[in-house]
């Protein structure tokens, strides 16, 4: 068996690890690099509890071998927030109550993310296609839809998002610790 | 248990591997659930990934796929639209980012709905082995796992002649109940050629020839799609999966085939 080193663009960063051959793209970004966003859920590509950007594109890092993508740019929910101002999906789902249990949260943002990269005024059609792969047992779907719908609106500029408040103390200075404070680890 | 995936950056070696026993990978799609749950366990995988065999390349009506070109990138591809509609019928977008073309000619029923399209279309595969290069009809290639296929090789159809219809559980993201895609020709008021596929319905792509034999001749109508149906459930072989029962496909067929080629 040949163990590998996996180079990253990972949110922007040059991260690496070693990968054996089953080692797949996401147990690389949640065992190896600590990035525990992308969740495993099914492992067969059904769930989309994983989705990741790869190059841009949203895939389920569950299917995706590490060793193949080496090179290549990856980016996770975590890589979203700036600092305290969380991105205007991850805003809009908070506002609009779009999570419950939050598994599916992080894969559901980041096909969002690549939606709206694609297309700043999607229908809710458009929405629901963009989202069949990733499933959500809590809310329905409706909450989600309706963020990534608002989300859109926000980022076309037709209405303001909005920042979080913090009741004391002044905001975290560095992206890390704010970062840590918006992760769901499960 | 695996013990080496490999990312050959050239077709030569990765054909020196698939002939030394090594796996073709794909997307991963269809080969990655399985060794993710040790339901398959082949030792040695040979990622196609950057043997830079991904493309379209359109020569006037003749259109060119590499193998590896991602279901996402055909959506995409304006000049060839009237594929958009059959890879946006597969799985959900983070599944056709990664999804292969050539790989989906080796997904089992009732998976695999591009295949049926490209059987339709009398596309054809280019595959290369040890002997050299050939080209096989796409129909061909079930169950086949030696060679590499390299390029789908397939004429645009003429306006309005292509047909595709999947009926599924629900709008987005699910296997096939019945699939049907067809290219119906037709002169003087009857249909002058017709080439029918169907998912779904059997283990493999079933070629309807004798949906086909049916059509051939006779005006495109409620009458004739009707009677093309029941002459055609003789080839059908379907399966009980968690999607459907067997006695609801065949149940399904008739009123497919008439909704995928009178549209109603």
């Amino acid at each position: 068996m040949t163990v590998k080193i996996v180079n990253l663009k990972l949110n922007g960063v040059d991260k690496a690890f070693m990968a054996r051959p089953e080692t797949t793209l996401l147990l690389g970004l949640r065992e190896q690099l600590g990035m525990m966003g992308a969740k495993r859920g099914c492992a067969q590509g059904a769930c989309g509890s994983c989705t990741v950007l790869l190059d841009g594109s949203p895939v389920v890092s569950c299917l995706v071998p590490a060793v193949t993508v080496d090179g290549s740019t990856v980016g996770t929910v975590e890589g979203l927030s700036d600092g305290q101002v969380l991105s205007d999906v991850q805003q809009a789902f908070l506002d609009g109550f779009a999570t419950q249990c939050g598994f599916c949260t992080p894969g559901m943002i980041m096909s969002a993310e690549a939606l709206l990269e694609r297309n700043p005024d999607p229908t809710t059609e458009e929405v629901q296609e963009a989202i069949s792969g990733n499933v959500c047992r809590c809310t329905g779907y409706e909450p989600i839809i309706t963020a990534i719908l608002d989300a859109a609106a926000r980022r076309r500029g037709t209405t303001a998002a909005t920042t979080p408040e913090t009741d004391e103390g002044p905001p975290p200075t560095t992206a890390y610790e704010s970062s840590e404070g918006m992760r769901a680890d499960v | 248990m695996l013990t080496e995936v490999h990312v050959p950056d050239d077709l030569s070696e990765a054909l020196r591997l698939v002939a030394g026993g090594a796996r073709v990978l794909g997307g991963g799609t269809s080969l990655m659930p399985r060794l993710n749950d040790h339901a398959s366990t082949p030792t040695e995988l040979v990622s196609l990934r950057r043997v830079g065999l991904a493309g379209v390349r359109v020569d006037g009506s003749a259109v060119r796929i590499g193998a590896t070109t991602t279901l996402a990138e055909l959506e995409h591809d304006d000049r060839v639209a009237f594929l958009s509609p059959v890879v946006r019928s597969i799985a959900s977008v983070p599944v056709r980012n990664l999804a292969t073309v050539g790989g989906n000619l080796f997904a089992e029923q009732p998976y695999g709905d591009l295949t049926v399209a490209l059987v339709a279309l009398d596309a054809r595969a280019s595959v290369l082995d040890a002997a050299g290069r050939r080209e096989e009809p796409v129909a061909a290639l079930a169950g086949q796992h030696h060679g590499l296929v390299t390029e789908l090789v397939l004429e645009v159809p003429a306006p309005s002649t292509f047909r595709y219809l999947k009926a599924t559980r629900r709008r987005y993201n699910s296997a096939s109940i019945v699939t049907v895609a067809a290219v119906v020709e037709q002169t003087d008021g009857v249909v002058s050629a017709a080439r029918v596929a169907l998912g779904g319905v059997g283990r493999q792509v079933v070629r309807a020839t004798l949906v086909e034999a049916a059509l051939l001749g006779q005006p495109l109508d409620e009458a004739t799609v009707a009677s093309a149906a029941q002459a055609g459930l003789g080839q059908l072989d379907p399966s009980d999966d968690a999607y459907a029962s067997a006695w609801y496909r065949a149940r399904v067929f008739p009123v497919h085939l008439r909704r995928a080629l009178l549209g109603r």
